[in-house]
């Protein structure tokens, strides 16, 4: 029997307590593993990733996968059907479009384009915007309303008519676009990164660097914004979909991407007229964007179920 | 008969293979005009075993027990919807926080003429003047200005009789208080208490009232059953369960209350913390953290016996000393 | 001389009348309110002294609680450590003076920021008060580990893997790496079960003797006040309704409110339990306090002088209430 003495009379003994116990102890996973755990078990969110995988290999190995230079005409073969049609012709797989280019390879190097865009809105916007809503969530008072209101006014306006309009400022390009749409999308980022920031600002933790001394610096970046990260992770993943599609609406009216580039949205209005007589040239880019954003957005609501401490058991 | 009587009731989350018992083959009974005690440290089960008593439990929450029935009727093989008529009429239930088991966007008067009027019926104006004779029965101070407040403009303690006063709107013949005063102060914790013990006596209800809180149960009820781990450690009247604690578990808790101890010396302590999930032991539950723990108590699990009126699970229960007796208790119930 | 240095016949921590009204706006168009959450509390705190501050929620105990730890200034009144006002201090004093007083809060699950190591946790007071390398911050950080209980493995693991009374620990030796002076501990015991409670609080009475620290003990558990204070003072609506040594508080409370809270608290042992009515009513606003003394509307024992004036704080009996009728009720 042992009969050993549990009074604590040291710290030492305390200690020798607690290491009685936790040897036993098998350690929960880590936060980065129970995230995963959740997120394997949401089929969608699981074949979003796959998909998006893929496409980030296509847009990184473009040049090598890519059967032909996605700008080179080939004068013999104009809008020759996919293969699997009477008259094709057998090098080109996806057919060609009216100027005789491949279509599968300016689709592969149109996802280099588009995850370009997606990713750079994403981060431009997406830093920016957890800047302006840090310190409108942390100092609160006129600083608050000064962001808060403005970016109201900017919610207030149909977003892709705003990026019109400044990309006319700008001038047409990709560039531009690029940079239209991501002030577009710097609301969403503010509203949300000010609200969890406001909502982490009471909690104790927070109180309880203040007391070991930490500046406003120190608090806004290193001690709540990791904690507000959830949500914006999210909202990140499902803002790269709306800025490919953005991106394509204004390929589409001329105001993005300019031909030859092979951006999607561009691939799209040059290929308007063949609607009735060639419908290759228009839907396998359609099919690109749809198939594309739909990864996103599924990766998305997948990752905010997985983040989300409300939506686990 | 006993007014409502469990049978080795588990409750299992988790998967099939290796599933979590927060409910782990308890039993116990309550009888009219009776206040039955349940008392444990948090992931002891004590809320998970009434939850599944009136049927809380979703899925993935697997419940199994040999019986379950309240007033003669096996509440297991019932249909849910006359579970659900059962539940709702004659067990009443009150949580923790009342200001979340109030719905913010109606009056109290609304909320208590809607319990009302699923389970008794009525005309409205009935309804209206029951719901005044309850806000009454519950203590609450000019009840007909309180009839259109809704929940945020009342405090902690308001909130609490308002629920109360909607847990007992069917004269339920069974009430559950899961931690009724946890969230509230003191005084306002002895004024809930003295409401619940007022009513069940005056309308020969019985009480279940889950709770952490040691002293509160040793005022408040007549039995008293802790809970361990999701197991059933020890149970016995009130009065002597605590005077002289069987198991040695009862006996580390009072010593590890503060009450219990002279002037400034150092309490003593449970060493370590409750298993979780993932660190149940293959023994007895206890034996990591107990004192008196041998060879035996890590190898095998006890099964509950009764020893000196009380039911307890252990090998090894206490004698008037507060020393382990060598004689083993009858190893099935 | 620095003025953190203890000086004789002054006491560690003193507040003087310390005063705190916060502004409620009760909508567009009508006046804000003045909340009174602290009106006018003085006490003083000696070194290895702890000092409970009980009430029930909403008298000002927590508001107090942020007065000393700086997290707020103090709209009238004064903070004095070792004799020095706080109001008073440059800049780099107020810093220093920061280091002295520490807290522990209520909830160890709010009070750990989740996405920090422990190491990184208790790292941080270090790295923002001391003037130490990463080898001497980190050992500083494994010694006071080892002060508090946690094995040194836990240095890089996450709050969320911890049990409650294991994050109390570590929230602990958060408080305890400065070595401070006085420790604010708001409700450290009350998020905890019976078994654990008991280890923290024998933890902290533990590094009070080692390390000589003072308490200032917010709580509403009457038990473990008796057990680990040594004076007690007692708070209602942001007044103190009575302070003095614990053991005479218990035995023989003279306030009618001190009494009742001591009848409200359950007891095990029937030998124990104070028979005494249990108070009426709830707390009032202080938005809109009652006036003359605060607690007439539930006391049992108040006359029409006792709604007029508010009776202030005196000697009875070796310690300090606010009674008008103490005579006649002790």
């Amino acid at each position: 029997m042992t009969n050993q003495n549990t009074q604590s009379s040291t710290p030492e003994t305390a200690a020798a307590e607690v290491v009685a116990v936790e040897d036993q102890k098998i350690n929960p996973p880590s936060p980065f593993m129970e995230t995963w755990n959740y997120f394997r078990k949401n089929r969608g969110a699981y074949v979003g990733l796959i998909v998006i995988c893929f496409i980030l290999f296509m847009a990184a190995f473009a040049q090598w996968i890519a059967p032909f230079d996605p700008i080179a005409q080939d004068r013999t073969a104009f809008l020759k059907p996919p293969i699997w049609m009477e008259g094709a012709d057998p090098r080109y797989i996806l057919g060609t479009d009216a100027v005789g280019r491949d279509i599968l390879s300016r689709l592969i190097h149109g996802a280099q384009l588009s995850v370009t865009i997606g990713v750079f809105v994403v981060i431009i916007s997406m830093i920016a915007g957890i800047v302006l809503g840090l310190v409108a969530g942390y100092f609160r008072g006129w600083i608050e309303v000064g962001i808060m209101r403005m970016m109201d006014t900017m919610l207030a306006l149909p977003s892709l008519i705003m990026a019109m309009a400044i990309v006319a400022i700008l001038g047409p390009g990709l560039e531009n676009a690029m940079l239209a749409i991501a002030i577009v999308q710097l609301p969403h980022y503010v509203r949300l990164s000010r609200a969890s920031v406001v909502s982490e600002l009471n909690k104790e933790y927070v109180i309880a660097s203040q007391i070991a001394g930490a500046g406003h610096m120190r608090q806004m970046f290193v001690n709540i914004l990791p904690n507000c990260m959830a949500p914006l992770i999210v909202q990140g993943t499902l803002g790269i979909s709306s800025a490919i599609l953005d991106a394509a609406a204004l390929g589409f009216l001329g105001l993005g991407a300019q031909p030859p580039l092979p951006e999607w949205g561009t691939m799209l209005a040059e290929a308007r007229e063949f609607v009735g007589s060639a419908w290759w040239v228009i839907t396998f880019p359609g099919l690109c964007i749809l198939v594309t954003v739909l990864a996103f957005n599924l990766m998305g609501d997948g990752l905010r179920d997985a983040l989300d401490p409300k939506m686990k058991r | 008969m006993a007014l409502l009587e469990v049978k080795n009731l588990t409750v299992e989350f988790g998967s099939e293979d290796r599933p979590f018992r927060a409910v782990d083959n308890v039993s116990y009974s309550v009888d009219r005009g009776e206040v039955l005690g349940i008392v444990g440290e948090s992931g002891s089960g004590k809320s998970v075993s009434s939850l599944a008593v009136m049927g809380l439990i979703d899925f993935p929450g697997r419940v199994t027990a040999d019986s379950l029935t309240f007033d003669g009727q096996d509440l297991l093989t019932m249909s849910p919807g006359k579970r659900r008529a059962i539940t709702g009429k004659d067990i009443g239930m009150i949580f923790q926080d009342p200001m979340s088991a109030l719905n913010p966007c109606f009056t109290v008067e609304a909320q208590i003429m809607e319990a009302l009027k699923v389970h008794e019926g009525g005309s409205k104006k009935e309804r209206r003047e029951r719901t005044l004779d309850l806000l009454n029965q519950v203590g609450i101070p000019d009840p007909k200005s309180r009839m259109t407040a809704y929940p945020h403009q009342l405090s902690g303690g308001m909130s609490q009789r308002i629920v109360i006063a909607m847990a007992i709107a069917c004269n339920p013949r069974l009430l559950i208080a899961d931690e009724p005063t946890t969230a509230l102060d003191v005084t306002i914790q002895a004024q809930i208490i003295d409401l619940l013990l007022k009513l069940q006596d005056d309308s020969d209800m019985a009480l279940i009232l889950i709770t952490h809180d040691l002293a509160l149960v040793s005022e408040a009820a007549d039995r008293i059953q802790v809970m361990y781990a999701g197991q059933l450690f020890e149970s016995g009247p009130a009065d002597s369960i605590f005077a002289a604690p069987r198991h040695p578990y009862t006996q580390a808790l009072l010593e590890a209350l503060p009450e219990r101890s002279e002037g400034h010396d150092r309490l003593r302590t449970i060493p370590g913390v409750v298993p979780g999930q993932y660190d149940r032991p293959a023994g007895c539950l206890l034996a990591p953290r107990c004192r008196y723990a041998n060879d035996r108590c890590v190898a095998e699990r006890p099964d509950v016996g009764a020893y000196n009126g009380r039911d307890v699970r252990c090998f090894y229960p206490l004698d008037d000393r507060g020393q382990p007796t060598g004689q083993t208790t009858g190893e099935t119930v | 001389m620095s003025f953190l240095d203890a000086k004789p016949g002054v006491p560690l921590l003193e507040s003087d009348d310390l005063v705190r009204h916060y502004e409620v706006s009760r909508g567009l168009g009508k006046p804000s309110a003045m909340v009174k959450a602290l009106d006018g509390v003085s006490f003083t705190l000696e070194a290895k002294k702890t000092l409970a501050v009980v009430g029930e929620s909403g008298c000002g105990k927590s508001t107090l609680g942020r007065q000393l730890t700086l997290i707020e200034k103090p709209s009238a009144g004064q903070l004095k450590i070792n004799g020095e006002a706080v109001g008073d201090l440059s800049d780099r004093e107020a810093k220093l003076f920061r280091r002295t007083v520490q807290m522990i809060f209520q909830n160890p699950y709010g009070s750990l920021n989740p996405r920090k190591k422990v190491g990184q946790i208790l790292g941080e007071p270090v790295l923002l008060n001391m003037d130490l390398g990463r080898k001497e911050r980190e050992e500083r950080v494994r010694e006071t580990m080892a002060k508090v209980g946690l094995r040194p493995e836990f240095y890089g693991r996450y709050p969320h893997m911890f049990s409650g009374g294991q994050r109390q620990r570590i929230a602990i030796a958060r408080a305890l790496i400065l070595e401070p002076k006085v420790i604010v501990a708001d409700e450290p015991v009350s998020a905890l079960d019976v078994s654990v409670q008991a280890q923290v609080l024998n933890l902290m009475m533990d590094l009070q003797e080692e390390m000589n620290v003072a308490y200032v003990f917010i709580s509403h558990d009457l038990s473990v006040v008796r057990h680990i204070a040594d004076d007690v003072m007692v708070m209602y609506l942001g007044r103190v309704a009575e302070k003095g040594p614990t053991e005479e508080i218990f035995a023989k409370p003279l306030h009618p409110y001190t009494r009742a809270l001591l009848a409200s608290a359950p007891k095990i042992d029937p030998a124990h339990r104070v028979k005494a009515e249990p108070l009426t009513g709830e707390l009032p606003s202080p938005i809109n306090p009652p006036s003359g003394c605060a607690f007439h509307k539930r006391c049992p024992f108040a006359t029409d002088h006792c709604a007029q004036v508010r009776p202030e704080l005196r000697m009875y009996e070796g310690r300090e209430v606010a009674c008008h009728r103490v005579e006649e009720i002790a």
